[in-house]
């Protein structure tokens, strides 16, 4: 059963014969040439045009270039003498990237990415200077996935800033960096990061094929990249990593994933991914194995729960009664006494109501959003069941499994537990046991039919890795782990050469 | 010799995920309930029965794999028509598809009418039918792999069913069983044949031999599998036996949900509410990897395109469960299923064995009285 993609992902590229204005040279006349820059640009209020005597003409655009570098850099050194060839102007400025260009479209492009255009009467090319400065607010803590122990830096929305930041962690001249500009208008930069030697060159090869392949007009944010090159863009669940933490971005990259960043985007993709590593933080490297697995355990237990918990409530108060222990029975039957929902009202009403109370919280101001959640879930809840609308007992379920949805470290596949709750009830509300076990074993076989970039999604579980469930819902000590995932088929299958776990002390 | 089947390595499937295929095609309906029949035979010998069955598996296994080897990279269907020729051999291979199919069918009917006993009784057997069947084909259009995925998990997640035994045995009283062999051979034979509808399952093997990528390395799994099988049969055998006193399991129909029909935790009581229900994902793998082997053999047949016969296949199976309606049709069924099976697996491949040796042979002296 394949359904059709709404786009398509091997959309091939409309065959673009060079349009006439490609090939439109420079003007040698300064009236000209200013002219066609105005014309190329739409005339922009910030388009800034200044005459140095004798010939030379600086065209810039105001707010995409840095003020200071340009009166110390350049008209300092272009007024102190005369220059008259675009060579020795071009000797002349102290700006590390300098170019010359005798095509218009070419200096229009740069220009408009912080370029100053400089221009010679007489001469039929123009001598770029790159001295952009964008706009980025400061490094700051990672906010959707803080944790306890470990680096509080998150990256931001410059793409330059968070190379440098990747750069930080891998110092190494094999951290291949390729660039490419997706989106026909906003022509956003895109970043492919990854290890020459560790990651797959034929995954590397796919990756890079599905964003150049991709022909759309915007690429705002990377969350809508990953969408667009995962391997089923209709499946609920994601099968690329989106994260905030260069951390967790260079471990990724050191096991022979694969990276991009997005420009104007502080989350990055990393991909290949299995299922099980959504359920995993990067906290969980920094603590004590011991401690690290009781907390891997705890949150898949988390995710069983959040999922199954409220549709076994509404399944065995609606059809098997024999279910319940007859010690539980009686304070169960006297909290539902006051109710006149059948339980899977009860419960979807419920669950609406939690789902309202995170989004209002998401919305609003962090300072409201704390007073809406106290609000909506003590007054709300205590209302509620005095009212008689819901039991005791769904609320505290109810609100154990929203918990528990939380506790993944990928919003987004918290996001999904939360989805996927909703059928299952549904599903528990109408046939009971057997409405659940439905639903599970078409988790299963969709979880099953899944990859990541070509891998398989379920790894290490399926195909079964024995060796690489070490680090998965369970975390080994670092001895026991120095292998790469094979998800990532890597070139250099080993992190380095194991220790014994307990060396002898001399 | 007929050209064998060409697969690109990403279909292929590790050699040791056979324990689970194996083993997860043999464990389905049958446990639930087969210590009736065999007991109506063997009384309480019945687990010499069960034993004696599993060790016929290893033997049939064995001539199995022999024959599969004497071909290196084909299937049952493509050994049939060396063998035997074109016609004959399509209509062996018919027959294979139909036992497959009738297979497939026979599990199916009897989970829905296990659900409809025990947990709903008023619900339709068309929606069960329809639910399960959806769940199927949805597994099998993603390919051998997400089946033997299934197989996997399948077996995995239900380990936790296996430790329940010990509750019963609480209960039990090893007296049931003495005395041993006061039965006749004979009829502890025949509850060894009664067996067949319940331990069949293995000879998938037959089908998806060509899929394993070493094929020199798939004895210790498949054998493993079967022996694992064998040991769960024989302990369920054991501790019903030795549970349910004289007489009583004569009138047991599912002799294994009773068992657990009595067991509780503190926060669950009538533990068979969930077995039952939890039982879907145990037949999982039996449909899709009957449903698969049928395919392999119908496209051998006639060309039809995977999705126009699972379509077809659901179809027909579904219109199948709707007309067997009662419990003597479905135990006919499975008594005659049973029967026809046991010629089907447990004594054909003994024969094809020689049949396939002596044709390589003659081929063979032929190819060099050529030359």
């Amino acid at each position: 059963m394949k359904f059709k993609l709404p786009f398509n992902k091997q959309q091939q590229q409309p065959v673009q014969e060079a349009p006439k204005e490609n090939l439109v040279r420079v003007a040698h006349a300064t009236d000209h040439f200013i002219q066609s820059i105005k014309n190329a640009t739409n005339n922009p209020a910030d388009l800034i045009v200044k005459y140095l005597p004798p010939n030379v003409t600086l065209i810039y655009i105001d707010n995409l270039i840095d003020d200071q570098t340009l009166n110390n850099d350049i008209i300092a050194n272009l007024q102190s003498k005369p220059h008259d060839t675009p060579e020795a102007i071009e000797m002349a400025l102290s700006i590390a990237e300098v170019s010359q260009s005798s095509l218009l479209r070419e200096t229009v492009e740069l220009m408009v990415n912080g370029h100053v255009v400089i221009h010679i009467g007489g001469f039929p090319q123009t001598i770029l200077a790159n001295i952009a400065s964008r706009e980025s607010r400061a490094l700051s803590a990672p906010e959707n996935e803080s944790q306890v122990i470990g680096t509080q830096v998150g990256f931001n929305e410059s793409l330059s800033t968070n190379i440098s930041l990747i750069r930080r962690y891998i110092v190494s001249p094999n951290l291949c960096n390729e660039k490419v500009k997706i989106g026909t208008r906003t022509s956003t930069s895109v970043s492919l990061l990854y290890m020459r030697g560790i990651a797959n060159d034929q995954m590397v090869q796919t990756m890079r094929q599905r964003i150049k392949d991709l022909y759309i007009d915007e690429l705002i944010d990377s969350a809508v990249l990953a969408e667009m090159i995962d391997d089923n863009s209709l499946s609920v669940f994601p099968q690329m990593l989106l994260t905030e933490r260069p951390d967790r971005f260079c471990d990724g990259i050191l096991d022979g994933k694969i990276g991009v960043l997005v420009d104007g985007s502080s989350m990055a993709i990393v991909s290949p991914q299995g299922f099980t590593e959504f359920f995993q933080s990067q906290e969980d490297q920094n603590l004590r194995w011991q401690i690290a697995t009781f907390l891997r355990l705890l949150r898949l237990a988390a995710f069983f729960l959040s999922v199954y918990l409220t549709p076994f409530y509404v399944a065995a108060l609606t059809f098997h009664y024999e279910v319940i222990p007859q010690a539980f029975l009686v304070p169960l039957s006297e909290s539902r006494a006051l109710v006149p929902f059948p339980p899977i009202f009860e419960a979807l009403l419920l669950e609406f109501i939690i789902e309202l109370l995170r989004e209002a919280g998401a919305r609003l101001p962090t300072k409201i959003g704390q007073t809406i959640g106290i609000v909506g879930g003590i007054v709300i809840g205590t209302a509620a069941v005095q009212a008689g609308i819901t039991s005791n007992i769904l609320l505290i379920i109810i609100a154990l499994s929203a918990l528990a949805s939380f506790t993944s470290p990928s919003y987004m596949m918290g996001n999904v537990i939360r989805l996927i709750r909703f059928p299952i009830i549904i599903l528990a509300g109408f046939w009971g046991f057997y409405g659940i076990m439905l639903a599970f074993c078409f988790i299963l076989i969709h979880l099953l039919r899944q990859s990541s970039l070509g891998a398989p999604y379920m790894s290490p579980f399926y195909p079964p890795r024995l060796k690489e469930m070490r680090d998965s819902i369970i975390r080994m000590p670092v001895p026991l782990t120095s292998k790469r995932p094979a998800l990532t088929r890597p070139k250099d299958e080993h992190k380095f050469v194991p220790e014994p776990v307990k060396p002898d002390k001399s | 010799m007929a050209k064998p089947i060409q697969l690109s390595p990403k279909d292929m499937i590790n050699a040791y995920l056979l324990f689970f295929v194996v083993h997860g095609a043999q464990i389905g309906v049958g446990i639930q309930g087969f210590q009736r029949i065999i007991y109506q035979d063997a009384r309480q010998d019945a687990w010499i029965s069960v034993l004696l069955a599993g060790i016929a598996t290893h033997l049939v296994t064995f001539c199995m794999i022999k024959t599969l080897e004497i071909y290196g990279s084909d299937d049952l269907y493509g050994i049939q028509i060396d063998i035997f020729g074109k016609w004959i051999g399509n209509f062996l291979n018919a027959i294979y598809v139909i036992y497959c199919s009738v297979a497939f069918f026979s599990v199916l009917r009897n989970y829905i009418e296990v659900i409809q006993a025990w947990i709903f009784p008023s619900i339709e057997t068309w929606f069960l039918s329809a639910t399960l069947l959806i769940i199927i084909i949805y597994a099998f259009t993603g390919g051998l792999r997400v089946i033997v995925g299934v197989s996997f998990f399948s077996i995995i997640l239900s380990l936790w069913i296996f430790p329940m035994l010990v509750f019963p045995m609480e209960y039990a009283t090893v007296d049931s069983l003495l005395p041993i062999l006061e039965n006749d051979i004979r009829s502890i034979l025949k509850g060894a044949q009664s067996m067949t509808f319940t331990i069949i399952g293995f000879e998938i093997l037959n089908v998806i031999y060509p899929f394993v990528k070493d094929k020199k390395k798939i004895r210790k799994p498949v054998h493993l599998g079967l022996l694992v099988t064998t040991i769960i049969y024989l302990a369920v055998m054991l501790v019903s036996i030795a549970y349910y006193s004289e007489g009583k399991l004569l009138k047991t129909i599912w002799a294994t949900l009773t068992l657990f029909s009595f067991i509780s935790f503190p926060f669950m009581e009538r533990f068979e509410f969930v077995a039952v229900c939890f039982w879907m994902l145990i037949i999982l793998p039996n449909l899709c990897l009957y449903l698969w082997a049928a395919y392999r053999g119908a496209i051998r047949l006639f060309p039809i395109s995977e999705k126009t016969f699972v379509w077809l296949f659901s179809f027909i199976v579904l219109i199948g469960t709707l007309l067997v309606q009662t419990r003597t049709q479905i135990n006919t069924i499975n008594t005659v299923f049973g029967q026809i099976a046991f010629y089907v697996i447990f004594v054909y491949p003994i024969l094809l064995w020689p049949i396939a040796r002596l044709k390589k042979n003659f081929a063979s002296k032929k190819v060099k009285k050529n030359e």
